[in-house]
């Protein structure tokens, strides 16, 4: 008896500790808590191809170039200046005096090194390939890293390669086997990993070696969730203090809650319709099985004039999007965004949409549907979009309507993603399909998802291609902007391509949709958005949001938080209270059960 | 012979509507049951498949009933009440049709079940319970999505995976009428296989048949509404993608409890109905039940 009392003395007494020691500690940790709802791939950027491993890397590693936080441009990070040759060959950086977390200097062999292992390891190429893909070769002297290009690349400067520490990194025997699950890791951006836990969370400390300074805050959590609807109950309840890339009507549940700022801006993202105009594999031979009719561009346009954008937004997005009256690029890259007008402007108009195919001779039944001038084929397509996606059904029903009354029957076929990928990226198995992407700060990524080299070969390989598109007047715009080093003379370029994919029709831009956030404002002070005009926190371009944010401070909150704790804590000793209590209780039957059976 | 035959039958109907008639709750589930079904087939004389058309849905979105829309709108403004009706079509389409597939394919296994009672009865009879214990609801998801979404892959998928509760009650039946001696007397005069079940067999489970397939109706539209619910339907409106629709745009956090609850208590008032016939008819048709009942 008298040793159950001490340990239930000692258990009230490890109850209380951990509260007076946080009461003597001066300055309690600024921890900010991220909601996502993708896990980390792998902490190893070689290999990790997740957005969300993306966002993390950004934090922990410096790249050549980061855009400006103001107008998106490339602007220095470790690459302090660069210079071009006049052929545009040769590219060379200034790499900045700085130090790796673990004391190490940084120097040009670091960047050498990265960029020689993803060029002569292909497991190394996992995760950013392409962005070596056209190196010939990397040297370093000093401080001074040198690229020599086997053709002319203007988007040299949106280089997504992470600058990986060379004295590290080169120990590894075999970078596609390797998780990199060693903490806290050696990098040069503003935050380090401390710890993953798979599927649960990633934890980073403040870099105080950064060569920015210090970031304002102390931790940085990133808490996975499976379901969506869970991380916005943890929003509210306080668990997370920001989570980004919401759904509409996820983000009109935060409404009601006072300590919530709902972050409403505009996208990076454009929605569109991707139709399969006849699509062909990398040696121009058919494949699939699309609908003849939308070979033709007359047809796709009448499609266009069908749609009314602006509707779509405000059924389908709640309002929260900007109908498109462009193409595949949002109008967040204010540079590189295009916008028709006049005549070559299409806007909803159903009785033009009709002139359109009766005059190319698509004549309507007895049913109210059009088939080919030949009469061979009704115009009956299918419309691909994803199983358990509220929004693309309610695009869909609207789609349907509207194309009924052109003489176009629209059916729903609801796939789940994989199948998806596969019916609309390689096999061709669609009329018409729901498609979009995410634009960074150089759209050079996107407008290569419409290249001929892009389609798959006829076994199913390769590919990557958002439309099955091969167009000369496209193939020769993309050279000349990738040649094309002069920023203004580029976007020009550009703006005549995204014309291009307008006119032609082989997608149609339905939306941008807006970039919805929420985060607490009794814990988050204040976070710049990237661009600092309307822009995003999570998912944006570059750790900006998360470098210059700042917590609530203490004095303020204190009384919450520590209440909060308080309460925790004298919940935490009454519960071992009465546990220890209860425990007794039993233990002491059992003996006495085993007194009486001895 | 056969005016006799007629005679006896109509006298037979006779008696069986005056029995059915004292089951008051068995009439009161005839009378709803009589209601849904005239007004789903009158529908297209008023109102056309328009209705459910988001692009002509013109009301405000999610609109408390008022005197335009009397059981409100949904999230694209367009009319409950009227979706109700259009959508009741689906619904009640797809029950009958699927209660109808499940009876033929449990009837002749069942009966052929219990007919041959060699090695035949026994494999038929082990596919039965093979069917019995999948998952019926896992099973009709994972064909539907096979099939694709249409009015005719959903009738399928739900008739398929229900069979095997009528295949083992019809097989029980069989056993017992070909115990009768006078199977024995037509066997005698040399009477085959098709002679005795569609001749002696089959008229004697009927009553017991249509009592099952009443109530396999009822459970039909429940699994149409609830396969619809996670997203598998045959495109068109029913009550069960209603239901689905009230979910996926948040009609309880917006408090429009009109699109919730008006699906759900038509789902619920058509299955009871069906029930309640369906409980009639058996306790009419089977003697011991009526009995019991008496006592």
């Amino acid at each position: 008896m008298r040793k159950l009392l001490a340990v239930l003395a000692a258990l009230c007494v490890l109850a209380a500790v951990p509260g007076t020691a946080m009461a003597a500690e001066p300055a309690p940790k600024k921890v900010i808590k991220i909601g996502v709802t993708q896990s980390v791939d792998s902490m190893n950027p070689f290999l990790a191809v997740r957005l969300v491993t993306g966002s993390i890397q950004r934090m922990i590693y410096g790249f050549l170039t980061v855009p400006d936080s103001k107008t998106l441009q490339p602007s220095p990070d470790l690459a302090e200046s660069w210079t071009t040759s006049p052929d545009g060959l040769t590219w060379t950086f200034k790499i900045r005096q700085a130090k790796w977390s673990d004391g190490q200097p940084i120097t040009a062999a670091d960047a050498a090194w990265t960029f020689n292992k993803m060029m002569t390891d292909d497991d190394a190429k996992t995760g950013n390939g392409p962005a070596v893909e056209n190196f010939a070769s990397v040297t370093a002297n000093g401080q001074e890293l040198t690229i020599k290009l086997k053709a002319p690349q203007a988007s040299m400067l949106d280089n997504p390669v992470p600058i990986m520490p060379k004295h590290v990194w080169e120990k590894i025997p075999k970078i596609g086997d390797y998780e990199a699950e060693v903490y806290p890791t050696v990098g040069s951006g503003p935050y380090v990993a401390v710890e993953h836990k798979k599927d649960q969370f990633v934890r980073l400390e403040a870099n105080p070696d950064y060569w920015r300074g210090r970031p304002k805050i102390d931790e940085l959590q990133i808490i996975f969730y499976d379901n969506p609807a869970a991380s916005i109950v943890g929003l509210k309840k306080g668990d997370i203090d920001l989570i980004g890339r919401l759904n509409p009507s996820d983000f009109e549940s935060l409404k009601s809650d006072q300590n919530i700022v709902q972050w409403n801006t505009q996208g990076r993202r454009a929605t569109y319709l991707q139709i399969n105009h006849g699509a062909t594999t990398s040696d121009n031979k058919p494949i699939g099985d699309g609908h003849p009719a939308l070979k033709d561009p007359k047809v796709r346009t009448a499609l266009h004039y069908a749609i009314d954008k602006q509707k779509l937004v405000d059924e389908v997005q709640g309002g929260l999007a900007k109908p498109a009256d462009g193409s595949i690029i949002p109008p967040l890259y204010k540079d590189f965004f295009w916008e028709a007008s006049g005549a070559e402007k299409i806007s909803f108009d159903l009785a033009k949409a009709n002139k359109i195919l009766d005059d190319a001779g698509y004549k309507k039944g007895a049913d109210g549907v059009r088939t080919m001038p030949d009469g061979s084929r009704k115009l009956q397509f299918r419309f691909s979009i994803h199983t358990d996606t509220p929004v693309e059904e309610k695009l869909a029903e609207y789609l349907t309507g509207w194309f009924k009354e052109l003489g176009v029957t629209l059916t729903t076929k609801r796939l789940d993603s994989s199948k998806f990928s596969e019916e609309t990226g390689t096999t061709a198995l669609f009329d018409i399909a729901i498609s979009g992407w995410s634009v960074n700060p150089d759209p050079e990524e996107v407008l290569g998802t419409h290249l001929c080299s892009r389609r798959p070969t006829a076994s199913g390989d390769g590919g990557g291609t958002e439309s099955f598109y091969c167009d000369p007047t496209y193939e020769s715009l993309y050279l000349e902007q990738q040649k094309e080093l002069d920023r203004g003379k580029r976007a020009e370029t550009i703006k005549k391509m995204e014309e291009r994919l307008y006119t032609d029709a082989p997608v149609i831009a339905l939306y941008y949709p807006n970039d919805l956030e929420g985060y607490r404002k009794d814990r988050i002070a204040s976070i710049t958005p990237i661009p600092e005009d309307k822009g995003l926190l999570y998912g944006g371009s570059g750790y900006w949001p998360f470098y210059t944010l700042e917590a609530v401070s203490k004095d303020g909150a204190s009384a919450d938080g520590g209440g909060s704790n308080a309460g925790v804590i004298a919940g935490v000793a009454g519960g071992v209270v009465v546990l220890a209590l209860a425990g007794f209780f039993v233990l002491r039957r059992r003996s006495g059960a085993a007194d009486e059976r001895e | 012979m056969s005016n006799v035959t007629w005679v006896r039958r109509r006298r037979a109907i006779g008696r069986f509507w005056a029995d059915f008639r004292t089951h008051r709750a068995g009439v009161v589930g005839l009378v709803i049951l009589a209601v849904a079904v005239v007004l789903a087939l009158l529908a297209p004389l008023f109102i056309d498949a328009s209705v459910t058309n988001v692009v002509s849905g013109t009301g405000a979105k999610m609109a408390p009933p008022s005197l335009d829309d009397p059981l409100g709108t949904d999230e694209s403004g367009r009319s409950v009440l009227l979706m109700i009706w259009w959508g009741s079509r689906t619904s009640l389409l797809i029950g009958f049709l699927a209660a109808l597939l499940s009876m033929v394919i449990g009837t002749v296994l069942g009966i052929a079940a219990g007919h041959f009672r060699g090695r035949i009865g026994a494999v038929i009879l082990r596919v039965t319970d093979w069917f019995l214990v999948l998952p019926s609801l896992v099973t009709a998801l994972v064909l539907a999505a096979i099939l694709g979404g249409s009015t005719a892959t959903i009738i399928v998928a739900i008739g398929v995976t229900s069979w095997p509760s009528t295949a083992r009650l019809i097989r029980a039946q069989t056993l017992a009428v070909e115990a009768r001696p006078y199977i024995e007397r037509s066997l005698a005069l040399g009477a085959g296989h098709w002679h005795i079940t569609t001749r002696h067999v089959l008229p004697n489970v009927a009553p017991l048949l249509l009592a099952s397939t009443t109530l396999e109706v009822a459970s039909a539209i429940v699994t149409e509404s609830t396969l619809a619910f996670l997203g598998v339907s045959a495109n068109k409106t029913s009550w069960g993608t209603m239901l689905r629709g009230s979910y996926d745009w948040g009609a309880a956090t917006a408090g429009a409890w009109w699109y919730i609850l008006v699906p759900g208590l038509c789902i619920v008032t058509v299955v009871m109905a069906f029930t309640l016939c369906g409980r009639a008819l058996e306790t009419v048709l089977n003697p011991r039940l009526r009995t019991r009942a008496h006592a």
